[in-house]
């Protein structure tokens, strides 16, 4: 007999094998719907797929009675709208203060400790400081995650500037290469699938202060339709939802993933 | 370089002495090999050649004027590691140094410009062997490819001195043979000297016209800090050494108490 | 290999199943364990003292069984625990009552109504004194809830619709921070924030429960069907209701002492609970809340809820109309569909305690 640590699940039942927790939780949401809407045909808590499937189809298909928009479309064009302008505003945040203190060594003794300082604070608890500065509207929903994301970015950056060999530095410097020259063409460049990378990681942190956001206040939004049917327990909303974020949260980090190794060949080891 | 000097050169850490009473003069284009044990302070010595450190005391004279404080275009470097840029193709690496000259603020060049140190960078690669990896990104060379494209990036700035850190010191012995008719024949046809640190001495025979030896001539064994090391040999070399010369740097160059 | 997976599959199904099991298992009738949940607001504080003073457990002993008070931090979540079985009784608003549990097939039965908003609800404007300059304006409220429903017959009275104004959905947590905000012109909340809010300079109450009086009413909700195979349940919250209600209403040192009780487990001082008390109608005589649920002004006041109700898509976007939850009034009438059944005013218990028979 091999040792557990030797044995390995062939192609197919590695298949299976990871198919089986999705198909486990299917059935046993089944099992339980099904268990429940015996005692009360109409509960909430576990609706059965039909009237999830209704839902889906209210909300992605036909125009809202209110206001005339089809729903769900609505909500993830508003929620990624704030999600790409928050995540996009602190790559770019990220990118010029994790170079700036990863190379300058007068900026690093200035910010450094700052800005562990800062990525320390708790966005949601100074939400009523962003709402008195910036307002109800989308700003502070865009800000929020700004504020959660970006010194994250910016060490991570800086931490990788910093981890860049010393060798290549004084290679770029015997090239001739200026401050702004070494910036531009030895740093930048070998930052970016790292920025990558470190996009997809606060993908995450991403969706849950733009949930956050919206569950706050907020007119439209994926966040703002969960918590506003919440009211009233429409779990047959809410779950489609879930798996519609769930989706979308995973599909960025596969593209991001994808777009990565395509751009960046280099960062990949030889084939 | 029609003159190099080293006057009195001391390097401190703190309490720490590395290198004292450091002198040295070349006239024209040597070829120095440096050896000496671990922690004799030669890499510190090519360090402050480089610009990376700076002495404590004394002087450093690249014809008649001091050298800068820190890394230029006058002085190239390759390093055992990471002497390319892991982003940029062969051609690029080698294109970069020409760009940054003509382009202080793009850092790149359009067009006709372009072309014209594609060329030249192409040329550069070829004279090393590497005419056939021109688009190859440095993690698809072996590691003695990888060290000709640095060798080639570094000389095609036409550096008055070229900086050697145990260049060939991670790569298989029939590959190094190689290297060492290469770097002979870029040393012959440019106008520059070769410093280099070997850990081999026989490359340090074979390549150089000059061989230094670094080694602490004073030592309390109370504080072994107190002392820094020194040029102990100043060997101007033919190609072969007598045998009794090779016998007594190698006594100088083993580490402290193994036998000779 | 086969067999083995499919006894581990049938042990995870099992596991899942059980564990959701254990949450309809609180609906059993035949139990002797019973849980209310409350959450803070100035109308059910008497709960949470009813429960630290021995009160409930008082009653419980006295009808031989067991009542567990559990406070939630949040309201809502306490509402949605009682609808998905975890409780047998909750206390909510008659709106809730009709869009949560009874929207949800669970059949629940108003045991106690215990207060009337009469002014803790209220729009507040900025700079802005009457109702009508409300017009185009954002207004910052909790959605689909009793301010929502506060703010549309507000805007009724005055002739405009909710066309005319746009709601932000808030947090009811953040809604004071909000106000801070220049974008924030219209509010509408409830106390304490509404309280706190008006402490503002140049904030207005434009319009508030007591407009309306009597339409945002604060229940204890209990489930039907373990109402009906439990009758101690009903009698012991309902003896230990008056029993705290009496206390409450003495001006007296026990009466001071419950009073500051309650007014520390809400976050405020004396002071500061009076003011909200101001704005409460409370029923402490069960004659008095009996009579009030009997009343048709209750069904007048239903019609217009269930009507907000449907027209927000609260009964279930699939709802044909408002009759398709049936409500039984205390006075016999029923509301919508008589076969559907799902939220009953109940005066007996109420009736009870004022005969004293309890």
């Amino acid at each position: 007999m091999r040792r557990l640590i030797n044995r390995k699940p062939g192609r197919a039942a590695a298949l299976g094998l990871g198919l089986l927790p999705f198909v486990l939780v299917v059935i046993a949401y089944l099992f339980g719907s099904h268990t429940r809407l015996q005692d009360n045909p109409a509960d909430k808590l576990l609706p059965p797929p039909a009237v999830m499937v209704d839902a889906i189809e209210r909300l992605a298909l036909e125009p809202s009675k209110r206001s005339g928009q089809r729903l769900l479309w609505a909500d993830t064009a508003a929620s990624l709208q704030r999600l790409g302008l928050g995540v996009g505003l602190s790559a770019v945040l990220g990118l010029v203060f994790g170079v700036a203190i990863g190379v300058v060594p007068h900026i690093r003794a200035t910010l450094g400790h700052f800005l562990v300082v800062l990525s320390m604070i708790p966005p949601l608890a100074v939400l009523p400081i962003l709402f008195i500065v910036f307002g109800l509207g989308e700003l502070s929903k865009v800000v929020l995650i700004v504020i959660g994301v970006a010194p994250f970015i910016m060490r991570d950056l800086a931490a990788r500037v910093a981890e860049l060999p010393r060798e290549l530095m004084i290679k770029g410097q015997t090239l001739g290469a200026s401050t702004w020259q070494i910036i531009t063409r030895v740093v930048l460049p070998q930052l970016w699938p790292r920025l990558i990378h470190s996009v997809r990681l606060m993908l995450g942190p991403a969706w849950l202060f733009l949930i956050a956001a919206e569950a706050i206040a907020a007119t439209d939004g994926l966040g703002y339709r969960i918590f506003l049917v919440r009211r009233y327990l429409a779990m047959d909303v809410i779950l489609p939802y879930v798996a519609w974020i769930t989706l979308l949260a995973f599909l960025f980090d596969w593209l991001l993933q994808k777009w990565a190794r395509r751009a960046f060949p280099w960062a990949e080891p030889a084939p | 370089m029609k003159s190099f000097e080293v006057r009195n050169l001391w390097k401190e850490y703190g309490d720490q002495v590395v290198l004292e009473r450091v002198h040295l003069a070349l006239a024209g284009n040597e070829f120095v090999t440096i050896v000496g044990a671990s922690g004799c302070g030669k890499t510190t010595f090519l360090k402050m050649l480089m610009g990376d450190e700076v002495p404590t005391r004394g002087e450093l004279l690249l014809d008649g004027e001091p050298l800068p404080t820190e890394p230029g275009p006058d002085r190239g470097v390759v390093f055992q590691r990471y002497s390319v840029f892991p982003h940029l193709t062969a051609l690029e690496n080698v294109m970069l140094g020409l760009e940054l000259r003509q382009a202080p603020l793009a850092g790149r060049l359009f067009g006709a410009a372009r072309t014209a140190v594609r060329e030249q960078a192409a040329q550069g690669l070829a004279a090393v062997g590497l005419q056939a990896a021109l688009d190859k990104y440095p993690a698809q060379l072996s590691g003695g490819m990888q060290q000709r494209l640095a060798i080639a990036q570094a000389v095609i700035m036409r550096p008055r001195i070229l900086l050697l850190d145990e260049p060939f010191g991670a790569l298989d012995p029939g590959i190094r043979s190689d290297m060492h008719g290469l770097i002979l024949d870029l040393w012959r046809q440019g106008d520059m000297g070769v410093f280099m640190i070997t850990h081999d001495l026989h490359e340090g025979f074979e390549l150089g016209t000059r061989l230094l030896v670094f080694d602490k001539v004073r030592d309390d064994p109370q504080a072994p800090e107190a002392y820094g090391a020194t040029i102990t040999f100043d060997i101007p070399l033919q190609r072969r050494p007598p045998p009794d010369v090779m016998e007594a740097v190698r006594r100088a160059t083993a580490p402290a108490g193994a036998p000779s | 290999m086969l067999r083995q997976a499919n006894r581990i599959l049938t042990a995870a199904v099992l596991c899942a199943a059980l564990s959701l099991l254990g949450v309809t298992q609180a609906q059993a009738a035949d139990k002797q364990q019973f849980r209310i949940a409350w959450s803070i607001y100035v109308g059910w504080m008497p709960w949470g003292y009813a429960k630290d003073s021995g009160i409930v457990d008082k009653w419980a002993d006295k009808y031989d069984i067991g009542i567990d008070v559990v406070q939630i931090n949040d309201y809502i979540e306490s509402i949605n625990q009682y609808t998905a079985g975890a409780f047998d009784g909750c206390t909510m608003t008659n709106m809730d009552a009709l869009t949560i549990p009874a929207a949800g097939g669970v059949d629940s039965t108003a045991l106690i109504v215990g207060d009337f908003s009469d002014g803790n609800d209220a729009i507040l404007l900025k700079d802005r004194e009457k109702l009508t300059q409300i017009k185009g304006l954002p207004v910052n409220l909790v959605e689909l809830s009793v301010s929502h429903y506060l703010l549309a017959r507000g805007l009724a009275s005055v002739g405009l619709s909710e066309r005319d104004i746009q709601v932000v959905n808030t947090s009811d947590a953040d809604i004071v921070g909000a106000y801070q905000s220049p974008d924030v012109q219209a509010v509408v909340t409830w106390n304490p924030q509404k309280n706190e809010i008006l402490k503002q300079p140049d904030t207005y109450n434009v319009f508030d429960s007591a407009d309306i009086p009597g339409e945002i009413i604060d229940l204890l909700v209990v489930n039907t069907e373990t109402l009906k195979a439990n009758p101690a349940l009903g009698k012991a919250l309902t003896g230990a209701w008056y029993e705290t209600m009496a206390i409450m209403a003495e001006d007296s040192e026990r009466g001071r002492a419950a009073r500051a009780a309650m007014a520390r487990a809400a976050g405020t001082d004396a002071v500061g609970y009076q003011a909200q008390l101001e704005t409460t109608r409370m029923f402490y005589e069960p004659a008095a809340a009996a009579a009030f649920a009997r009343a048709p002004k209750l069904g007048e006041t239903m019609d217009y809820v269930r009507g907000f109700s449907f027209e927000h898509g609260l009964l279930g976007e699939g709802a044909p109309s408002p009759d398709v939850i049936g409500i039984a009034l205390a006075d016999g009438r029923v509301l919508g569909d008589a076969g559907n059944l799902k939220l009953r005013f109940d005066a007996a218990y109420m009736q009870m305690a004022a005969d004293g028979e309890l």
